[in-house]
């Protein structure tokens, strides 16, 4: 691009000058700018803003790009192609995640022993084998209509 | 041991990596120090510049073929070219990078090592049953 190299990312700030320097670039308060920790990862002196999808931002007001609610020069996200409208939502629950998690894990472990002890131990009505009419079907399944047919019977009186 | 004193509702809430906490329980919301309305009017002044410029190069009666972000150009730089000059080997770097890229190679040429060598096995026997091939 034909921005000159002080405009773009650089590596971590390690003076106060250099951070100063850095939050102007990124157009944020010298307070608000906290980088991402150098571990060595590659993030370089890119601001390290709040983890909040772009659900939470406010729809009514005026954003310079209304489907991003991003005003223009405004600090992206690191994960902002994460954090957009179609993608994950971090907006606040009404019912707190862990709850949820404790009521999830116990719904699906519950399932789950049931239909494994109903695989070990399985429980059916109890049932015979099928009784055909007509001799077991003789003459249906090919037998000889000249012969005499061996008798059936599935009665006792 | 005496308990504590019960949690507020903001700890109560537990937000964490997936929600973050809402605006109705954050102590932040109703902190109307003379620190904090400073600091938010120095964002707005922050802000108001960005969308003056804006809005100048947007209503230019001779308007440029496409307004640039540079937040945009420097986001996509940051991620695609400068992850390499800014990157160190570090243990923990060093670590993941052999748990991430070396580690699924070695797993699974163990696995296909392990399932060839059995099929070896039951064909040396005779016990193999040969699928069915159209060709």
């Amino acid at each position: 691009s034909e921005m000159s190299k002080d405009l773009l990312p650089g590596p971590y700030p390690r003076t106060p000058e250099e951070r100063a320097a850095a939050a102007k670039k990124y157009n944020m308060r010298v307070e608000d700018y906290q980088p991402y920790p150098d571990d060595g990862f590659g993030y370089g002196d890119y601001p390290m803003l709040p983890n909040k999808s772009l659900h939470e931002r406010d729809p009514w007001y005026q954003w310079d790009q209304p489907d991003m609610r991003h005003n223009w020069g405004q600090p992206m996200h690191w994960d902002f192609d994460m954090y957009i409208r179609n993608r994950v939502d971090t907006s606040p629950t009404p019912v707190p995640w862990h709850i949820m998690r404790k009521h999830f894990l116990i719904f699906l472990s519950t399932m789950l022993i049931m239909f494994g002890l109903g695989e070990i131990y399985p429980s059916y009505r109890p049932v015979g084998p099928k009784q055909y009419p007509f001799n077991d079907l003789y003459l249906e399944k090919g037998g000889d209509p000249n012969k005499k047919q061996p008798v059936v019977t599935h009665y006792e009186i | 041991m005496a308990a504590g004193p019960p949690p507020t509702a903001a700890q109560a809430y537990r937000p964490n990596r997936f929600v973050s906490l809402p605006a109705e329980l954050d102590p932040e919301t109703y902190d109307l120090s003379p620190e904090k309305r400073r600091a938010e009017a120095e964002r707005l002044a922050i802000r108001a510049r960005l969308k003056r410029q804006y809005q100048l190069q947007l209503n230019n009666p001779n308007p440029p073929a496409i307004i640039e972000d540079p937040a945009l150009v420097r986001w996509a730089y940051a991620r695609s070219q400068n992850v390499y000059p800014t990157f160190r080997p570090t243990p923990k770097t060093s670590f993941l990078g052999a748990v991430f890229a070396i580690g699924p190679i070695l797993f699974w040429a163990a696995i296909f090592k392990a399932d060839r060598d059995r099929k070896e096995k039951l064909i040396q026997e005779g016990k193999y049953k040969r699928p069915f091939s159209v060709f």
